[in-house]
């Protein structure tokens, strides 16, 4: 049934040209530089201190590292960080 | 994604949150709905974050929840300003009451402006003004309408034909435009023109009256010209005799020019003198050198130095400018003599005749030169005005008869 469901998303992506993140439930990102972080589609935050933010995702986690963060508002399924930026790692569900 | 304005005015508090589970907190708020910003974290145990003050009691059993505890760090918003006016309400009355004082200070009319009177006096139309309420220290509210204003300031000035009122700012300003009016004429009595001079008449126009000579009637002086007695015997009337009479009178006018003339011209050769005033001394700093002249034109200009003429320093300035001059002598011959001597005589004729008075003939009568001098008799023969007025004295009334009357 999984399988299945996943497949369908795949072809509505490839064919009907739909925007991953919203099909697939996968994270949207946008960075200015290393300053600013935008992530939507996010599932909740797991830690946060000033070296690091931890998101976790549909399908993992979402680290990233960095220096001075501060999360400058925060959704339901969106975060704006802010900081130095030095990392952005995903981990996938095992 | 965050509404600054919406922060601010319905107040925010800056809040430090102690506990473990911090991450779980913000979780739980994020999804209660409640609006939390600026999140930081302090220390291991300790965070910061922002949130509006209407969500602090919401955030109260979630904190049970997570074991967290949380300090009020600083308020900003709204609210907060003006508990803050509160403590400080002399301030703010203040304030108002300079705004107040401002508004109503320039609700005032402060100066009259009185514009385009040549004949009226502007203090007539202050009064005028005063009378209908415009004046210093009026209020603007009060006044009426401007077309109302002006109606009345002109029916109050009946020697304006049109008054503008126009209120600028804090100034009042009154247009006046005058009505032209003739001169009124001086009123004169019954009078006859009388002639001045002994002459020839050589035109009569009578505008008002009986004209009594005709032209090429030689009158003497004092002779009734124009009679202000109309009517036949039976009907008599008196007027103001008005008109023209023009007559010829001859003049003999005794003239002397001398054949050598002397003038003075000027050279061309000039100089600056310049001069530092200091009380009554004058010090002549430029040029050091100074040409003498024998006879020279001069004219000064000064600069003192001080504020108008109410106050001058002793100080000063004078720049003497000095034009040379020297005598030319000239000999002349005996008809320039002449023509020059009639020139004068002219000059002289013209002056001794009334004002509007044409030379009709010249004749030199006699020339003699004598002693370096040529002497000149001419006769004029000129055309002016010799009228004259004289009021006719009316006999009194016989007074017995309308007393008798009476009684």
């Amino acid at each position: 049934m999984k399988r299945w469901s996943r497949r369908l998303r795949q072809l509505a992506v490839g064919v009907l040209d739909l925007p991953q993140d919203v099909v697939l439930e996968v994270p949207r990102i946008t960075m200015i530089g290393h300053l600013q972080m935008y992530i939507e589609n996010h599932r909740g935050v797991l830690h946060f201190s000033e070296k690091e933010l931890r998101l976790l995702l549909t399908n993992g986690q979402l680290i990233v590292s960095g220096e001075q963060l501060v999360i400058r508002a925060i959704l339901p399924e969106e975060v704006l960080l802010e900081g130095r930026i030095h990392n952005v790692k995903f981990v996938e569900k095992p | 994604m965050r509404n600054m304005m919406k922060e601010w005015l319905e107040g925010n508090i800056t809040i430090k949150v102690r506990g473990k589970r911090f991450e779980r907190l913000v979780n739980m708020a994020v999804r209660e709905g409640i609006h939390i910003w600026n999140i930081r974290r302090i220390g291991t145990e300790l965070s910061e974050c922002q949130i509006l003050i209407g969500d602090y009691f919401r955030l109260r059993p979630l904190l049970r929840e997570t074991g967290c505890r949380t300090h009020v760090v600083s308020r900003d918003g709204l609210p907060f300003w003006f508990r803050r006016i509160k403590a400080r309400s002399g301030f703010v009355i203040g304030a108002l009451l300079f705004f107040l004082g401002l508004y109503m200070l320039s609700s005032l009319v402060w100066s009259v402006e009185i514009q385009g009177t040549y004949h009226i006096s502007p203090t007539k139309v202050g009064q005028a003004a005063e009378k209908i309420g415009i004046k210093v220290g009026a209020w603007k509210a009060k006044l009426e309408e401007p077309q109302q204003l002006q109606r009345e300031l002109l029916r109050l000035l009946p020697e304006a034909s049109y008054v503008g009122v126009r209120l600028q700012g804090t100034k009042a300003i009154i247009q006046v435009v005058e009505k032209e009016e003739p001169m009124p004429k001086p009123a004169v009595g019954p009078r006859n023109l009388v002639a001045k001079k002994r002459a020839v008449i050589s035109k009569v126009m009578a505008e008002a009256g009986k004209s009594m000579v005709k032209v090429n009637q030689f009158v003497e002086k004092g002779q009734v010209l124009i009679s202000g007695v109309i009517g036949n015997e039976e009907r008599q009337g008196l007027v103001a005799a008005k008109g023209t009479v023009q007559g010829e009178v001859w003049y003999e006018s005794q003239v002397t020019v001398p054949l050598r003339q002397s003038r003075y011209q000027l050279t061309g050769q000039q100089q600056e003198n310049h001069y530092l005033l200091l009380g009554s001394w004058a010090v002549r700093i430029w040029p050091v050198n100074a040409s003498q002249y024998a006879k020279a034109e001069t004219s000064e200009e000064r600069h003192q130095l001080g504020l108008g003429a109410a106050f001058t320093l002793p100080v000063g300035w004078k720049t003497v400018t000095l034009r040379e001059m020297e005598q030319k002598n000239k000999q002349l011959t005996v008809e320039e003599a002449v023509e020059i001597g009639k020139q004068s005589a002219r000059l002289d004729i013209l002056k001794r005749a009334s004002g509007d008075a044409q030379i009709k003939d010249e004749k030199v009568l006699h020339t003699k030169t004598e002693n370096g001098k040529v002497y000149l008799s001419i006769h004029y023969t000129v055309i002016e005005d010799i009228a004259e007025e004289q009021p006719i004295v009316a006999l009194p009334p016989l007074p017995d008869s309308s007393e008798n009357k009476t009684e």
